[in-house]
């Protein structure tokens, strides 16, 4: 039986929903809220207010993987250079809570991963401590200059970015549509070997609401997003520019091969849904722990009715 | 006409032939000579002709016209008797045919003759392999890590092989190279895999490397020992002679002697000369001066056994997979029909590290679709599939994993940390794992780790009429969803052999062997050309199979 894609869909965002998962994301917030209290209590002045970003405080966040980011801007004169910040946030997370936690440094940020707890959990943070560009100004602009670490990204030596997270934030605000697109092709990328930075696919499907008249329900929408990624990340002129940073445009982090890829994917996803639209189930799947069991019968998204069957074996059977 | 009159006219009549003469009929061929005009030639240059009855067509092999003559010997691609080696196309027209072979002589005397043109391949050097004690004698080498010095010599240890066969039509004794023993005693260990190294060593040789081969022209190997005199050091000798008396008591038992050189910059061969314990081809005779000095028997004939250069990259040089396959260190679980194919495919590929997992039986109803065979029996999977890979490749290492690790440990313990991290070291220490049990639950605990080895999960739907193929981290959920509600897998008609508890898909081994072949050769390619790894369907049957990416 055809699936219908736009219920389908819904069900997908549905099962992923962070309201199913409150507990583990309050216990989130409280060790988010146990580290900020730490960061101020110890810069006390040296820092302006922690706040949250990333995809919770974007709400394009999905329940089968996720972090919490707490963004710490810290005022120009409390350290001579970004990577004299960057390893006091290190060292102070790491004397604090290393020895429950593991505490790394990232790209941009300060990793703490905390030991399962005593129902399996575990709560992972992202600090991505910025430094103001000059005395006092940040409370005007909001722009921050990060550390970048040497190990990691695009660049081969350490360096800085600067960006403002705020306008990041912003940039995304009132955007209900577009959450739900990102969220899919989140969804869609977590499955599919997690090749593309969930930033970059939120700049994209902002851009293609902004370029393209994208209308119609879930489905249709999606479709539409899939195209324009399709038709245009290819081109050599295609710019993502962030909204933090008028001169990083994120296209750059993909390679021409990666390019290409990202094209490719969305090409090959569209035609398997166009030829049988029970395709989509293999690209966006959705969250088995949330699904309705009415959802798992033969009228629903699940197996098929055979599957339930006795002394015959499944039609789902595999054989080899 | 006859065929010794229309093939004399035929001759006579291409154009750089100056004179086709004394032709004469015999009973299973006609032969005469030719007298070739050549503008590039000085000289007008003669051949004997021979040209066999069932000409146009071949016999057996080999090309049925020759060309002769023993003036050419020194030159490249001439016989010992003093053809000409011509490989020509293919012609049922008597015409068309002579003339293609007439053309293919000229091309060889303008490249070889006036060109004076050398191969860039090696050419092995011809070798009258000979009966001795009416059997052939065969042995086989591979690759060692070190390299030999001129006039180094020492011992070989010697393995047989299966029990004596034919060959040609009489009897032949195989044997495997183990390893050379230097005079100093180091070891230099042949690179078999273990399962050829704990062959018994039954035999003994010797050997000597001597740099350049034993031939004449570079082509003709010497027939007698007094050839050797100039490449064998007195030293080693000496050590022959002593050899033979340590032996004595088997006298009149074969003992190879291995003569080794150069092939080319990086390559050796070793050519067996077969000698009889108590009359080895040297002879010690006392000197006035007391002094005992050691010759080659001069007019003794010595006798070529077959020795066979069987190192890696001889044994696969025709066709192998990508090295970005065959060097990988790979894990299959499950080895039904499916895994064992894939088993196979990747052993006769040149893959070198082959684990496998399974626990289940061969049955004899297992057989016609599997890999497994009839005369081991009944027994475990795994162990059979162990010793037919390796009796395919004497390169490749299987190791079976425990049997209860995948189906039972794993889906037990998936979920536990510590349990959890040492899955994923175990499965991280292979490349390339390949899950082809069709173990729903295995695949959802496999799915759900972090894994740093690539992994591909292998299944078909009944009747064989799809394969699905999928990569992870994208497998559970994909294949789930192929089976669930993409393909049309009917399980309505299946196999019971046994009773409804043990009901098995329908598919012969061709239908199988069609799929996973093509599945195979697609990641291969996959692997070779560094491509994205996308899952991918294959369905159809027949000569109509077609590969759906997704």
């Amino acid at each position: 039986m055809a699936t219908n894609k736009q219920e389908y869909l819904q069900t997908v965002l549905e099962t992923h929903r962070m309201s199913h998962v409150e507990d583990l994301v309050n216990k989130f917030k409280s060790k988010r809220d146990e580290v900020k209290d730490a960061l101020t209590s110890h810069y006390g002045s040296q820092i302006y207010s922690p706040f949250d970003s990333g995809s919770f405080k974007k709400h394009t966040a999905i329940n089968t993987k996720f972090d919490l980011d707490v963004v710490v801007p810290v005022k120009r004169d409390s350290f001579d250079t970004l990577d004299k910040m960057f390893d006091s946030f290190y060292d102070f997370l790491s004397d604090e809570f290393g020895e429950n936690a593991t505490v790394r440094k990232q790209t941009v940020s300060i990793g703490i991963i905390f030991e399962e707890d005593s129902d399996g959990d575990v709560i992972s943070l992202d600090i991505v401590p910025g430094r103001e560009l000059s005395q006092d100004q940040y409370s005007n602009d909001k722009k921050l200059n990060l550390f970048v670490s040497s190990d990691y990204g695009i660049f081969s030596s350490s360096t800085y970015i600067q960006t403002n997270i705020q306008a990041q934030i912003d940039h995304i605000k009132a955007k209900d549509n577009e959450r739900k697109i990102i969220r899919l092709l989140k969804i869609w990328n977590n499955n599919d070997g997690k090749e593309f930075k969930s930033f970059l696919l939120e700049l994209i499907t902002i851009k293609a609401f902004d370029t393209e008249d994208i209308s119609g329900n879930l489905w249709e929408k999606l479709q539409q997003v899939m195209t324009y990624i399709k038709d245009n990340v290819t081109n050599d002129s295609f710019k993502l520019i962030d909204p933090g940073n008028s001169n990083n445009d994120l296209m750059d982090t993909l390679t021409s091969w990666g390019r290409t890829n990202l094209s490719s994917r969305m090409g090959t996803m569209l035609d398997r849904i166009e030829s049988n639209s029970d395709n989509i189930k293999g690209y966006f799947p959705t969250n088995s722990d949330f699904e309705e069991e009415d959802k798992s019968s033969s009228s629903g998204y699940g197996v098929k009715t055979g599957a339930a069957a006795f002394s015959t074996p499944p039609d789902n059977q595999r054989f080899g | 006409m006859g065929f010794l009159q229309d093939v004399t006219k035929l001759i006579s009549d291409i154009p750089f032939v100056e004179k086709a003469y004394d032709f004469e009929e015999e009973e299973l061929l006609i032969k005469g000579k030719v007298k070739l005009s050549i503008e590039e030639l000085p000289h007008p240059l003669e051949f004997d002709v021979e040209v066999f009855k069932c000409y146009p067509l071949k016999n057996y092999d080999s090309e049925s016209i020759k060309f002769k003559s023993l003036d050419l010997i020194e030159y490249k691609h001439v016989m010992g008797d003093g053809s000409i080696c011509v490989h020509t196309a293919h012609h049922t027209n008597l015409k068309s045919k002579l003339n293609y072979d007439f053309i293919s002589l000229k091309n060889w005397i303008l490249k070889y003759y006036v060109g004076k043109e050398k191969d860039d391949h090696y050419e092995h050097i011809i070798v009258d392999e000979k009966l001795v004690h009416n059997q052939y004698w065969s042995y086989q080498f591979t690759d060692i890590e070190q390299s030999f010095e001129k006039g180094e010599f020492g011992e070989v240890t010697i393995s047989p092989l299966l029990p004596i066969g034919t060959f040609r039509g009489a009897r032949i004794s195989n044997h495997i190279i183990q390893s050379f023993i230097r005079n100093n005693g180091e070891k230099l260990d042949c690179k078999w895999s273990q399962l050829y190294k704990q062959f018994n060593i039954t035999n003994s040789g010797c050997y000597v490397f001597i740099e350049s081969p034993p031939a004449n022209h570079g082509k003709f190997i010497y027939t007698k020992w007094s050839d050797l005199q100039d490449h064998l050091p007195l030293q080693f000798l000496t050590f022959l002679l002593e050899f033979q008396k340590k032996f004595i008591k088997d006298r009149g038992k074969i003992f190879p002697l291995f003569i080794g050189y150069n092939t080319d910059d990086s390559n050796i061969h070793w050519q067996v000369a077969l000698l009889e314990l108590g009359n080895f081809p040297v002879m010690g005779y006392r000197m006035p001066s007391g002094k005992w000095e050691m010759i080659l028997k001069h007019d003794m004939e010595i006798d070529w056994g077959l020795t066979r250069n069987s190192s890696f990259d001889y044994f696969f040089g025709r066709g192998s997979f990508s090295k970005h396959i065959t060097e990988k260190k790979i894990l299959i679980i499950g080895v039904g029909a499916v895994g064992s194919m894939v088993a196979k495919t990747l052993t006769r590929c040149g893959c070198k590290f082959i684990d496998i997992a399974d626990s289940d039986i061969k049955e004899p109803e297992n057989i016609c679709r599997s890999e497994y065979q009839f005369n081991f029996g009944l027994g475990d999977k795994t162990e059979e599939l162990r010793i037919i890979l390796g009796t395919i490749s004497p390169f490749v290492e299987t190791n079976v994993v425990d049997k209860d690790y995948f189906q039972g440990i794993i889906k037990l313990f998936h979920k536990e940390k510590g349990s959890k991290l040492n899955f994923e070291k175990s499965l991280n220490d292979y490349d390339l794992v390949f899950d082809c049990t069709t173990d729903n639950d295995l695949m959802y605990a496999l799915d759900s780790l972090d894994l740093k080895c690539a992994l591909i999960n292998l299944s078909i739907t009944n009747f064989a009429n799809e394969l699905v193929c999928a990569f992870y981290p994208n497998i559970y959920n994909f294949v789930m969803n192929q089976f669930n509600n993409v393909l049309d897998n009917d399980t309505t008609d299946l196999y019971n052999p046994t009773g409804c508890w043990s009901p098995t898909f329908k598919a012969s081994y061709n239908d199988i062997a069609l799929l996973v072949h093509k599945a195979l050769s697609r990641i291969n390619s996959l692997y070779d050309s560094g491509a994205r790894k996308n899952n991918f369907v294959i369905e159809g049957s027949g000569s109509d199979l077609k590969v759906i990416e997704f």
